[in-house]
């Protein structure tokens, strides 16, 4: 992968900024070019709450190229405080103890693959709160 | 709009052809076609070549005209359709177009796919290609995963047990047993699914299809001109194509399928027909609840029923409902941009009496329902007997 397009998408892979549509006011994640809800291209940046509950889940087992270390992981649906839903990685928890309901908040992981030159590149997860 | 027919068809068996290149499954089915037909490649118009995953797996682009040189076909045309699993269905949208406006009068559909040469791991990365990149590259969410999503969905709004939505692979293999393309041509148990490892919980090997190699094509011309080949033929009755968000999380529901539920109906609307005028439906069971799903939406049952459908036995050869009558995509085997033309070839031997075993009574009416992105494009083709 080309750095320049991992640069691009820097603000939502590691800030967790999507974007809001300024004539509906829906937001999206990750950010988009035209509303997908009612067609304006009047959106602006929105950065999103770092917290929320996992509302849905699943275990993977087969997973894609560069992955098959880290099997068996979490994939979760994350509802944003903000009611954003965004499906992400569940990271920091066994996969016997994740559970629906689970708060949950971001952190920035690193990816197990590299770009050319061995830049180390990172994106979201989210991992349960600690009370 | 002049009436479009299909006149012949011709395929590969589902299987992994070690021996068989691209060109290789492409050339088989292709001349098969032609040769049942009785005509040269050269009486082609051109050709449509379906195909997702080639530029993946293979590294070939431009695949059409590559395969149209393989053909030795020259001087006409050759175009590419890319759009996933419902690529073949896609192809067969655009050549019914051309035939129905006048611009062509005889072209030869081919959906061809080689997943073969891909390892597991890669052929996930090669499936989730088709979701939006931007969205997914790097997170390791995977396709098998977002399906996991919508059936644990469905698990719960319906309080339905898997074993029950399970039954939709059990059908698939016992239609499969008599059809000589299909991959898996054997019985298969709810206990062996069960039993089978997870792919992403609680989705299990044995609920969706493995790769596949194979490649399958029809040709289609306008009706006049089936008349003068003087070939058993039938009607496309409609061709419809409804999309919706790729971003699951941008959909109100998960279990909504609007895409689906607009291509069908408008289908409907085309043919003037009802869902309980069909005789049978070739689904798109890329996982055995998204057969639940089409079911449901398709018309054939209320939300929530589909799983009560499937246990009547009413969507088997001799039910009232009759669905993926030689397997459907986990029997008779998922070549992805091939499928929608395998499920065109199998709805042209329904209703020209050419089924075999696999034969519905007294077909007149067949749908298609093809699609990528867990519906996120649908196609949905109407093949009516002629005459």
């Amino acid at each position: 992968m080309a750095t320049s397009a991992y640069w691009r998408t820097r603000l939502h892979r590691y800030r967790l900024v999507g974007n809001k549509c300024v004539a509906c006011g829906r937001i999206f994640f990750p950010p988009r070019l035209v509303c997908s809800n009612c067609g304006s291209t009047k959106l602006e940046e929105h950065k999103l709450p770092e917290r929320g509950k996992l509302v849905e889940y699943t275990i993977v087992h087969l997973a894609p190229k560069g992955y098959d270390a880290v099997v068996p992981y979490v994939i979760g649906i994350v509802e944003l405080e903000n009611g954003v839903r965004v499906v992400a990685q569940i990271t920091d928890v066994d996969v016997n103890e994740v559970r629906e309901g689970m708060e949950v908040e971001l952190t920035i992981r690193r990816l197990p693959e590299q770009l050319e030159g061995g830049m180390i590149c990172y994106t979201y997860k989210f991992r349960p709160v600690i009370s | 709009m002049r009436d479009v027919a299909v006149v012949s068809i011709g395929y590969t068996r589902v299987s992994e052809h070690w021996e068989k290149s691209l060109k290789g499954l492409f050339v088989e089915a292709s001349l098969k076609a032609l040769e049942s037909a009785g005509l040269s490649a050269r009486s082609l118009d051109g050709i449509y070549v379906a195909n997702a995953l080639s530029g993946y797996i293979q590294g070939q682009t431009n695949l059409a005209n590559v395969l149209a040189d393989s053909l030795g076909l020259y001087d006409k045309f050759a175009i590419s359709v890319d759009a996933g699993g419902a690529s073949g269905a896609v192809a067969i949208h655009e050549a019914y177009r051309d035939v129905a406006h006048g611009i062509r009068d005889l072209v030869l559909v081919c959906g061809v796919e080689k997943m073969s040469e891909a390892s597991p791991q890669e052929m996930v990365s090669a499936l989730t290609s088709v979701e939006d990149q931007e969205q997914l590259r790097y997170t390791s969410v995977t396709v098998h995963s977002l399906a996991a999503l919508i059936y644990k969905t469905y698990l719960k709004r319906y309080e339905v047990k898997q074993e029950d939505i399970a039954l939709m692979s059990v059908v698939d293999h016992e239609h499969a047993l008599t059809c000589s393309h299909a991959q898996y041509p054997f019985k298969l148990s709810v206990e062996a699914i069960m039993d089978s490892a997870f792919l992403a919980e609680p989705i299990r090997v044995l609920e969706a299809p493995s790769p596949a190699d194979g490649a399958a094509a029809i040709i289609m011309c306008s009706h006049e001109t089936a008349k003068e080949l003087g070939l058993p033929h039938v009607r496309v009755a409609a061709s419809e194509i409804a999309r919706d968000r790729f971003n699951l999380m941008e959909r109100e529901d998960l279990l909504a399928m609007r895409a689906l539920v607009e291509a069908s109906r408008r289908a409907y609307d085309r043919a003037n027909i009802k869902s309980s005028d069909l005789s049978f439906a070739e689904l798109y069971d890329d996982y055995s609840v998204m057969g639940v799903i089409a079911l449901e939406k398709l018309g054939f049952c209320g939300p929530g029923e589909g799983v009560e459908l499937l246990r009547s036995g009413e969507v088997k050869l001799r039910g009232s409902m009759p669905v993926n009558t030689f397997g459907g995509l986990k029997a008779r085997g998922a070549p992805l941009g091939a499928i929608g033309v395998y499920q065109a070839a199998e709805a042209f031997l329904q209703l020209t009496n050419g089924a075999g075993q696999n034969q519905v009574k007294d077909a007149r009416i067949g749908l298609t329902h093809t699609s990528c992105g867990f519906n996120s494009v649908v196609v949905i083709n109407l093949f009516e007997a002629c005459c």
